[in-house]
């Protein structure tokens, strides 16, 4: 059975690929093997297979054959909307696509990335591998909400979704990217509920989206730039701190920090700091290794932070 | 689930092109290229065989012959160029690029960008994926790369975060990778004898070891590390941590009625997960095992006492 459809979809994509002027149905179905049983059914079988080639992409165009027999429409897939269209690759160029989209592993990515693969090396360029190219990223691998994402994007559908807050848990969004950051997927989009741009996690999505049925629901404002709405890293907001290090410890803070004198069995050092719970972060993992001279602001956060475990 | 027919014909539309600009290929890379089993290809060229244009004579026909396993198209009909890629296809190559630019600082960052530009200009659609740079340039990637393309033995000093050492190895490197913010290389690291991951980022210095060879001989074997299961408890202002810690988590319940996650970790380095737990405050607390708490909890004291708290 899925042989026979395979088949006649082949030979349908094949006749109207190969025509120049547009066929007509009775033609299509008088011609084209693999069209049987009744006339009814026939066309039945017709009007599906035509729906299946365009939910894969294919154009079918639908023309009149002579203005003066109006009778019946003609089709024919015109070649230049089926055929892949691109700029001249090198071979170089084509061995950068294979290796950039052997990121996606085996995630929902993967066959797309692949079949867009096997279809440029279906272009007659020749292979040229020549890199000393060894970085890989692993990261968060990308679900299908992410497809779902780019569908609503698309087609400018608003998303809801439930997401793993401790204020709003329901969410309405006109999404405007998808935001990849450090690892982790961001969507951004205007957060009708708050009336302003957000940025939300998509593993902390609970399940899965809500797409609107309705299109153009929206538009994205022009020149929007997903990328200045996440936490800058800013030179202008550095902290500087003054540390006390134990004598051959802490090796990994000395290292990026400024040694400015000795103070009995400590060395105090200069370092600079951005975010404040990370740096905390960092000198925690030294414990009574080091010490923080000043800010005291700095120094009432760690013991703030540490009386939470010390209990 | 089996597969759609719909599926099926667009792997044969893509095939034929593909055959004709691979002509002789064999039938098991074809499998592999295209993803399925030998015999589905199989199938599927005995079908394309029977495919062809009103008419059907042999000279109408799809024409192709293979031999011991291998296959040539002699007359693709129409089918000569590949069809144009749909919009899932072009946006996991084009964020896939993008992937690839946010690691490299090289030249090859340049060449990237201008491939990306000069498809997503020729292919003409919106792009609802943006991949930001986050990527810190390390001093070494690029020996590092050279070495694992040579094959080569590396010296490096390499500063311990975990011990708090300043060592030095001779490794064989295998594999360089981002992950959670920072890049890493994983390698077979000669002197402690065993698999070792380093942060790019703590190695101090790094060069080729003369007498490249790696030898079988156990060097001082690192003393390892005591290794245990853990509950913890983690409220959700903490749930960085099991965002940053997918691999080593075992299970997830969430606490019903509170903000708050029952996390099982796989056994890891007990020091890691206690100097972990201080910096995140209150935020995570461990339910088993009990003396891991109490470690914790007295560690924490001591960090106070520095300060002359209590």
């Amino acid at each position: 059975m899925s042989d026979n459809k395979t088949e006649r979809l082949i030979n349908l994509t094949l006749a109207l690929l190969s025509t120049k002027r547009y066929l007509t149905k009775s033609e299509i179905l008088e011609n084209v093997a693999g069209y049987k049983g009744t006339q009814e059914a026939k066309e039945r079988m017709f009007e599906r297979d035509k729906d299946d080639l365009r939910s894969i992409g294919i154009e079918i165009e639908v023309g009149d054959l002579d203005v003066f027999f109006e009778d019946e429409p003609g089709y024919r897939i015109p070649r230049k909307s089926y055929e892949l269209v691109v700029p001249e690759l090198t071979g170089r160029e084509l061995a950068l696509i294979s290796i950039a989209s052997n990121f996606w592993n085996d995630s929902i990515l993967a066959p797309s990335a692949q079949s867009g693969i096997r279809k440029l090396q279906s272009l007659g360029i020749p292979a040229a591998v020549d890199f000393d190219f060894r970085i890989k990223y692993r990261f968060e691998n990308p679900t299908q909400v992410l497809e779902e994402l780019s569908t609503a994007i698309n087609q400018r559908s608003k998303v809801t979704f439930s997401y793993d807050s401790t204020s709003l848990k329901i969410r309405h969004l006109e999404p405007y990217r998808v935001l990849f950051w450090n690892g982790f997927w961001y969507l951004i989009g205007m957060d009708l509920d708050r009336r302003e741009i957000r940025l939300f996690k998509l593993s902390r999505l609970v399940s899965g989206i809500d797409i609107s049925k309705k299109k153009n629901e929206y538009e994205i404002p022009t020149n929007f730039e997903a990328a200045a709405y996440l936490p800058k890293s800013d030179i202008a907001i550095m902290h500087r701190a003054k540390i006390n290090i134990r004598k051959d410890s802490a090796l990994i803070l000395r290292n990026r920090g400024t040694f400015i004198e000795q103070d009995g069995e400590y060395e105090t050092f200069e370092l600079s700091y951005e975010n404040e719970i990370t740096f905390l972060r960092e000198l925690i993992w030294y414990e009574t290794n080091i010490r923080i001279i000043e800010p005291t602001t700095l120094k009432a956060a760690l013991l703030a932070l540490i009386s939470g475990v010390a209990k | 689930m089996t597969e759609s027919a719909l599926e099926r014909t667009a792997r044969a539309l893509d095939l034929v092109p593909y055959l004709l600009e691979h002509q002789g290929i064999s039938i098991g890379e074809l499998a592999s290229v295209f993803g399925v089993t030998e015999k589905q290809i199989n199938q599927d060229l005995v079908l394309i065989h029977m495919c062809g244009l009103p008419g059907y004579t042999p000279l109408e026909l799809i024409d192709m012959y293979y031999e011991d396993g291998y296959v040539t198209v002699s007359d693709p009909q129409s089918f000569k160029r590949p069809r144009k890629m749909g919009r899932s296809e072009m946006v996991s190559i084009l964020v896939s690029l993008d992937l690839l630019k946010s690691l490299r600082s090289d030249e090859l960052r340049n060449e990237i960008e201008k491939l990306h530009k000069k498809l997503l200009t020729s292919l003409q659609f919106e792009n609802p994926f943006v991949v930001v740079q986050d990527f810190d340039d390390n001093p070494f990637l690029q020996d590092l790369e050279r070495a694992i393309a040579k094959s080569s033995t590396l010296r490096i000093v390499y500063l311990s975060g975990n011990k708090d050492e300043r060592t030095e190895r001779t490794i064989f490197p295998l594999e360089i990778y981002r992950a959670n913010q920072a890049t890493y290389l994983s390698a077979w690291c000669q002197t402690s004898n065993a698999d070792r991951t380093f942060r790019l980022d703590r190695i101090v210095s790094c060069e080729v070891a003369e007498n490249s060879e790696i030898s079988g001989t156990p060097g001082y074997s690192d003393v390892v590390a005591e290794q245990q299961g853990a509950v913890l408890l983690i409220n959700k202002s903490a749930r960085n941590f099991v965002e940053n810690n997918r691999a080593i988590i075992e299970n997830i319940e969430d606490v019903s009625g509170s903000e708050e996650l029952l996390v099982k970790l796989n056994p890891v380095d007990s020091d890691w997960l206690v100097r972990t737990v201080l910096g995140f405050g209150g935020g995570i607390s461990v339910k088993e095992p009990l003396e891991l708490a109490s470690d914790i909890t007295s560690r924490a004291q001591a960090i106070q006492k520095v300060y002359g708290e209590k």
